[in-house]
């Protein structure tokens, strides 16, 4: 009988022995799992960082760039700006001194006489004015106007630069004729044959 | 031996085979458990390690397009300075151009 119970005992032991190592081979095994796992995570998530990263840089780049080039592209443009305002004020200049060009009159009797067929009426009134400019010298003007137009000689150049504004007897139909109304309408026209001429644009 | 002591024999045994049994038990939840704060350190020094990557990309970047901001500023300066010299030679034609316009349109 004891032989036999000491073979139980053995038995017993020996089993759960079998059964410990069991256990601590599993989770040696399974150790490895986590830790092969937690590896690949860290992978996985390096890779998404620097791939965010990566996508982050190049909009910082660009972010940087585009303000950059944003304002080198309005310095341009505000230099180009100042380049046409001056040669705005130049021409500016040279126009409202034109009393001293031989070409004045035939230029303020052309402006009056467009002026005159803008209003399409048989009593205009014309105002002109322009700098340096005596009722005397203006007397050639009169012989563009209808026989009951009236003309009237302004001491001082008319809206600052000088030219003609012609209206109705009544003063309801007006066509303005200086020189500053012409820059304004043909506005679009300068700044494209400056800019062609100046820029080769 | 008597049966009584027989089985208290067998009972010790038992009791020594649940103890073998636990303390492997406890061993292995010991080892999981280093395993997942092995784990943890793995990958916190995988992510420093690429956060340190990501601070690079960034700076490089910044530093890439502070390089490219002072090309345009240059560039710039010298459509500035070719603007400005094409106006002191242009300027006199252009001028006349416009009264031309001006006066005739």
């Amino acid at each position: 009988m004891s032989e036999s119970l000491e073979k139980l005992q053995n038995r017993i032991l020996s089993d759960a022995k079998h059964k410990a190592d069991e256990t601590i081979k599993d989770s040696q095994a399974k150790s490895q799992q986590i830790l092969e796992e937690a590896r690949r995570r860290a992978q996985r998530e390096s890779e998404e960082i620097i791939a965010k990263a990566n996508v982050e840089a190049e909009s910082i780049r660009r972010s940087i760039l585009s303000s950059k080039v944003r304002v080198n592209r309005l310095r341009i443009l505000d230099e180009k700006n100042r380049i046409v305002e001056n040669i705005i004020h130049s021409v500016e200049d040279r126009l409202s001194s034109i009393s001293k060009s031989e070409r004045f009159e035939e230029t303020a009797q052309r402006f009056v006489t467009e002026a005159v067929k803008a209003v399409d009426t048989d009593q205009p009134v014309v105002r002109i004015g322009f700098r340096d400019v005596s009722k005397r010298s203006l007397d050639g003007i009169a012989r563009v106007l209808p026989k009951g137009g009236k003309l009237v000689v302004d001491e001082k150049p008319i809206d600052d630069l000088g030219g003609v504004v012609a209206t109705d007897p009544e003063g309801r139909v007006v066509f303005n004729n200086t020189f500053k109304s012409r820059l304004e309408r043909l506005d679009n026209q300068l700044l494209t044959l400056i800019s062609s001429t100046v820029f080769g644009e | 031996m008597s049966g009584i002591d027989a089985v208290k024999k067998i009972v010790e045994t038992e009791a020594q085979a649940r103890r073998i049994v636990d303390e492997a038990s406890a061993k292995a939840q010991q080892i999981i458990s280093e395993t997942r704060e092995q784990a943890e350190r793995i990958r916190q020094e995988a992510i420093a390690l690429v956060l340190q990557q990501r601070e690079e990309i960034l700076r490089g970047a910044k530093n890439k397009a502070e390089v490219e901001a002072l090309q345009s500023d240059k560039e710039t300066e010298q459509i500035l300075n070719t603007y400005r010299k094409l106006s002191e030679e242009r300027k006199a034609t252009a001028v006349s151009k416009a009264v031309e316009l001006i006066l005739n349109a």
